[in-house]
């Protein structure tokens, strides 16, 4: 108690000038050396100068108080006043308001009307989503729980769903680990109904990747050359782009822009994007105007709409390189020409579209 | 608008220096000289005296930072930036108390104010919570706080003022009460 009084003071010295200069330098040293001194020399400086500005402004105001005195307000009023014929302006002002409020309550009519429209469809959306607490408590996957059991092949309905694209033609796909982790098996579904088993190759769960990779013994007829290549610069705010996903079985379309190049807490190692995604989206590629994948989308925040993260396309470089060579032919890469460039956007999402494909998790 | 504002001004110049000189004769002048222009200005649009008194305030205290700040630069007439200031502050009162605001009756140049006016509602937060904690923090705290650090009397002054045996029981006290009060302060 006696050393806390005797170190404000000395602080209180300090920030008024008041040691010697030896005393200072002494002080300073402390400074440096214990940060909890440190510390409270500086709380102690900002505390006394807001109180110091709250004197000053009382001290202000008490002074304008004592000249506002010095007025007659009373006969000021009645000179500077509105005047009469103010009662013409007036009426006129509330002719105006009038019509601001009646647009006002058509708009708030028509908004309600297509709110209500919406809430239909994400309610159903929401009866199928289930969160996994694993990566950060205030983020949630977005893996899918699928319910119905629509695929006559499998005996047991899968439990969960999420999305994925091919990374190579000779199958190997990427998507989130919190997808496939504590799988049993996982089977992956293309775009016409055509499952294929694969299994884990390569996880990652500093950014929540994983490589799939088609299993041993299963016939893969392969895919055509990759449309899309990885693109990893160049991207910033406010960027167009757009995600392919599996939020129910058949693939959906989400676009949006990008709304920052850091994502939850300030993570760099994510993009946020203001797309709009559903339980299933997880894994899916986040594209840009262009075709090129520049990440893959992961989580969103919770109770925040239209805020999702997506791990930047340079992770998944990373990944991919860690796989040997040899296996991976005419993989997805950062150099390759883009073969979409020119085209349309309903032709571009067409091709992509047979690169998307749904992963059912069984567990 | 037809009715010209008569009372005498002072001139931008004595204003300024006489803010930095803390002289309390070019306030005076100041706040006689442009107060008519602001009860104008809020009586013609939906407000009364007390509101024409608080804003008008309230613009001054802006001035007087900005002039204080020392990064104050004429880029416009005084008339025509406190005229703005508190033409501000009144739009976003009234939109606070949700009444309308389309259809002003300006009566004088405007100029963009909205830097100053952000730095002004961030002090003007610290100078409410300041107050909130001095309000809590009750007697013989309040008194022996605002001897030392407002009024500046010394630790002995006011270990004579309140009877304390001798300034180390006093500086104890003030001590306790600093603390209590920063608690109250950092917590708000």
């Amino acid at each position: 108690m006696r050393n806390e009084i005797e170190l404000e003071s000395i602080i209180e010295d300090y920030l008024n000038g008041k040691l010697t200069e030896a005393e200072a330098i002494a002080f300073e040293q402390l400074r440096l050396n214990d940060p909890s001194v440190d510390h409270k020399v500086v709380t102690h400086k900002y505390f006394l100068d807001s109180l110091k500005e709250y004197s000053n402004i009382l001290d202000l105001k008490a002074k304008m108080d004592h000249a506002h005195g010095q007025i007659d307000v009373d006969a000021l009023s009645r000179k500077l006043g509105p005047h009469p014929s103010f009662i013409v302006n007036l009426w006129r002002k509330n002719k105006s308001a009038i019509a601001v409020a009646a647009s006002f309550i058509l708009l708030s009519v028509v908004s309600i009307y297509s709110i209500q429209q919406n809430t239909e469809q994400t309610g159903n959306v929401k009866l199928v989503s289930m969160e996994l607490a694993k990566i950060k408590n205030s983020q949630s996957n977005l893996i899918r729980k699928i319910n119905s059991n629509n695929s006559p092949r499998n005996i047991r309905p899968a439990n969960f769903g999420g999305t994925g694209f091919a990374l190579t033609s000779n199958g190997y796909f990427l998507t989130n680990l919190h997808v496939v982790e504590g799988a049993d098996s996982i089977v992956i579904v293309d775009n016409k109904g055509n499952q294929y088993r694969v299994k884990v190759e390569r996880s990652d769960s500093q950014y929540d990747l994983a490589v799939l990779k088609i299993d041993d013994g299963v016939a893969f007829p392969g895919l055509a050359n990759l449309p899309y290549r990885l693109k990893q610069n160049g991207i910033g705010m406010g960027d167009e782009v757009y995600t392919l996903g599996y939020p129910r079985e058949e693939s959906v379309l989400g676009q949006g822009y990008v709304s920052s190049k850091s994502g939850y807490g300030g993570d760099t190692t994510q993009y946020q994007v203001s797309i709009d995604v559903n339980p299933g989206n997880s894994g899916g590629p986040l594209l840009d105007q262009d075709g090129n994948i520049i990440g893959v989308i992961s989580a969103k925040q919770e109770r925040v709409d239209g805020a999702s993260f997506a791990v930047k396309s340079k992770y998944i470089q990373e990944i991919i390189n860690t796989i040997p060579d040899d296996s991976l032919s005419k993989k997805a890469s950062f150099s390759k020409k883009n073969v979409l460039r020119g085209l349309n956007k309903k032709e571009k999402l067409e091709k992509i579209n047979d690169y998307v494909f749904m992963i059912k998790v069984y567990k | 608008m037809s009715n010209k504002l008569s009372s005498s001004v002072p001139t931008d110049r004595e204003v300024v220096l006489g803010i930095l000189n803390n002289s309390e004769d070019a306030l005076n002048k100041l706040y006689a000289g442009y107060f008519p222009m602001i009860l104008q200005f809020i009586l013609n649009n939906n407000g009364d005296e007390d509101d024409a008194k608080d804003v008008y305030q309230e613009g001054i205290i802006v001035l007087y930072n900005k002039i204080k700040g020392g990064d104050f630069e004429l880029s416009s007439k005084l008339k025509t930036y406190i005229y703005s200031v508190c033409r501000r502050i009144w739009l976003k009162k009234l939109a606070q108390q949700s009444k309308k605001t389309n259809n002003i009756s300006d009566f004088e140049d405007i100029v963009s104010t909205e830097i100053d006016l952000e730095e002004h509602e961030e002090k003007d937060r610290q100078f409410e919570k300041m107050q909130a904690a001095i309000l809590h923090l009750g007697e013989p705290c309040k008194t022996i706080i605002q001897d030392f650090y407002i009024n500046n009397l010394s630790m002995h002054d006011i270990s004579e003022k309140f009877g304390y045996t001798n300034t180390d029981n006093a500086k104890t006290q003030k001590y306790k009460c600093l603390q209590r009060l920063k608690k109250l302060f950092f917590q708000s």
